[in-house]
């Protein structure tokens, strides 16, 4: 009975099958989840970050758990652009689902170069331009918190795109995220995404030292998934409703009801992201339960679920 | 079902988390699968034995089961004990959520049948361990398994050493099992060491028996495995440190060196220390290191292992979960 349940959603010019992702830097470059799940069952799938030149990351400890959630400052350890082309690329290409690269760099001209490079692979959907990371001396979320230069990087990358979708990746700790959002989409971006994580920090007393290396990190996991739900329905009602611009959901999902929540808060898709490293096969069992809540409540096309949410 | 340990030196691939391009089917080799609780021993103030049972894939996946391999558990829906039972010390860190699973390694694996035991030792040292206190024969737990690369025998070995400090030992109980019965040219001899009597994971009285000569632990003699106990106070056995009982040792009894191979788990500071001593003998020698890990199946990228890359001064990362946990000593630089 779920099977016939149509659960496809429009994405920045795509169709996707399913509005089910999983999200960058918790999935790898391309099939590394296949021992757990069919990763072509998916609606989209999102690289780790991949900058100009392979980065090595910071020093460990990169990780630690907090209540329901964790941190992590990995600080974009990929194997940079050579390389992806080289070793992720023909995997990719055997890939059904919509891959999306998500791009980092220190400066604008370090987007574009990745940008420009991968613009014209086939096997590509679109990226993922992240200027929301606060892992990173330089570039990153830098480049996210004034609507000024989120115009400036997302236009350059616009230019360098081509055909394919370019999706926005949002910090949520900023003055004003519907200004970024406007200033995003005024720049050219067909989809956003949000949220990113939050600075934040865990302190060792014993030691009286942060436990990361890095000092802070980002906070990810449910803890994060009630501001994410606001944040997500904010934009929503505030820029892209009548912008017509479709949101990619994210933070702190781990199951089809958490992904739902986002999608009547305004969400066109749901990204899941933290929950991989528990249960590496959840993103799978999301879209199933996605089916399931349609079924039950007799939605029939996801347009009806999308932003449905009433709050009169 | 035979346990099987490969006698190939093999190696994981050498680049950070590559993978092969080939159509992958999505059938779960490395679950999660659902063990079944068959006991849960205290075996010491904070060390507890906590015996497995998998059957169906997940019998199949763990009887595929190497030494030096681990497991991610998810014990997030574990209960606490009772808050009366709960350690000073642990009262506050303990009423934090579990989100994330947590890497086991195993002291004892075997395959019977339609079932696979598997059994780890846990010491109770934080909000998820002390959870793990509570779990009861007929309880179930989560699994994703078996993970890692484990040892590897190296070709023309006679003589392999085990290392151990503390709750290093587990990996090194089991490896001692499995080259006993499937290498037994190979003569093994165990060193286990800790800071005090009290921090060996081993039961029995051991301040007593260490004062007797010819001393052997038994969960190492059970496999015909002779050992040598060391504390940094001196409660159990040689007084100093696990390293330096093995060297004592090894400069007495002046084994050939190519022979050798030496197999180590515990602290970073003792797997320095080993690794230092093995580049100065030249002798064959493995590491399983530890790192937090987040997803443990080579994702996350957080488990990072600072490593010298190839034949070059530069160095790399690689990852504990994916490339390891088992490094040849030579690779890893120490802080």
């Amino acid at each position: 009975m779920e099977e016939q349940v149509d659960i496809s959603v429009d994405f920045a010019g795509l169709k996707l099958v399913n509005p089910v992702f999983t999200a960058s830097g918790t999935c790898g470059y391309a099939d590394e989840l296949a021992d757990f799940m069919d990763i072509n069952q998916l609606g989209g799938f999102i690289t780790k970050s991949i900058t100009l030149k392979p980065r090595k990351g910071n020093p460990t400890p990169r990780i630690v758990e907090t209540d329901s959630g964790m941190l992590n400052a990995i600080g974009w350890a990929n194997v940079g652009l050579d390389k992806f082309i080289e070793e992720k690329l023909p995997v990719i290409e055997k890939l059904t689902v919509p891959v999306f690269v998500n791009v980092a760099g220190e400066t604008i001209e370090e987007y574009v170069a990745v940008v420009e490079r991968l613009a014209t692979e086939k096997a590509i959907a679109g990226f993922e331009l992240n200027i929301s990371c606060p892992n990173v001396e330089k570039g990153g979320i830098s480049f996210g918190t004034e609507p000024e230069l989120v115009k400036e990087v997302t236009s350059a990358v616009k230019k360098a795109c081509g055909e394919k979708a370019l999706i926005v990746k949002l910090a949520p700790a900023v003055t004003n995220i519907s200004e970024i959002a406007g200033a995003a989409i005024d720049a050219g971006a067909d989809a956003l995404s949000l949220i990113n994580t939050f600075t934040a920090m865990v302190i060792d007393i014993e030691t009286r030292r942060p436990v990361l290396a890095n000092k802070t990190g980002g906070l990810s996991g449910p803890a994060i998934k009630p501001i994410a739900v606001y944040l997500v329905n904010k934009v929503y009602n505030e820029v892209t409703r009548q912008r017509g611009i479709p949101i990619l959901g994210m933070g702190g999902i781990r199951n089809a009801s958490d992904a739902v929540e986002f999608i009547v808060a305004g969400a066109s898709a749901a990204a899941v992201g933290t929950a991989n490293f528990i249960e590496p096969g959840c993103a799978v069992k999301i879209v199933e339960g996605i089916k399931k809540y349609c079924a039950g409540h007799n939605i029939t096309n996801m347009k009806e679920l999308i932003g449905s949410l009433e709050a009169k | 079902m035979v346990l099987r340990f490969s006698k190939v030196c093999f190696r994981h691939a050498e680049s950070l988390s590559v993978k092969v391009m080939s159509e992958k089917k999505s059938s779960p080799v490395k679950g999660p699968f659902c063990a079944a609780v068959r006991s849960n021993k205290r075996i010491g103030e904070r060390f507890y034995r906590l015996g497995l049972e998998f059957t169906g894939a997940g019998a199949t996946a763990f009887g595929r089961f190497r030494p030096g391999q681990f497991a991610e558990f998810d014990l997030s829906a574990v209960a606490l004990p009772p808050r009366e039972k709960i350690p000073e010390d642990l009262a506050d860190v303990c009423q934090r959520n579990i989100l994330l699973r947590r890497p086991f390694a195993f002291v004892d694996v075997s395959a019977e049948k339609n079932k696979t035991f598997a059994e780890l030792l846990y010491s109770v040292v934080g909000p998820a361990s002390l959870r793990m206190t509570t779990l009861a024969a007929g309880d179930s737990v989560n699994v994703m398994g078996p993970l890692g690369n484990g040892f590897w025998v190296p070709d023309g070995k006679k003589r392999a050493f085990l290392i151990c400090g503390g709750m290093g030992a587990p990996p090194l109980q089991i490896l001692a099992k499995v080259l006993t019965k499937d290498f037994p040219d190979i003569e093994v001899i165990a060193f286990a060491g800790a800071k005090t009597a009290k921090d060996l994971p081993f039961e029995g009285r051991l301040d007593e028996i260490s004062q007797q000569l010819g001393f052997s632990l038994p969960e190492f003699a059970k496999y015909g495995v002779n050992s040598q106990l060391a504390t940094d106070d001196g409660s159990a056995g040689f007084k100093g440190m696990v390293t330096d009982c093995f060297k004592q040792w090894f400069d007495k009894a002046n084994p050939a060196r190519e022979r050798s191979v030496i197999y180590a788990c515990g602290p970073e500071q003792m797997l320095a220390k080993v690794a230092e001593i093995a580049k100065e003998k030249n002798i064959d020698c493995q590491i399983s290191m530890e790192r937090r890990m987040a997803c443990g199946i080579g994702i996350c990228q957080s488990c990072a292992i600072l490593c010298r890359a190839n034949g070059s001064n530069e160095t790399v990362y690689k990852l504990c979960c994916e490339d390891g946990p088992v490094f040849d000593s030579k690779e890893v630089v120490f802080n």
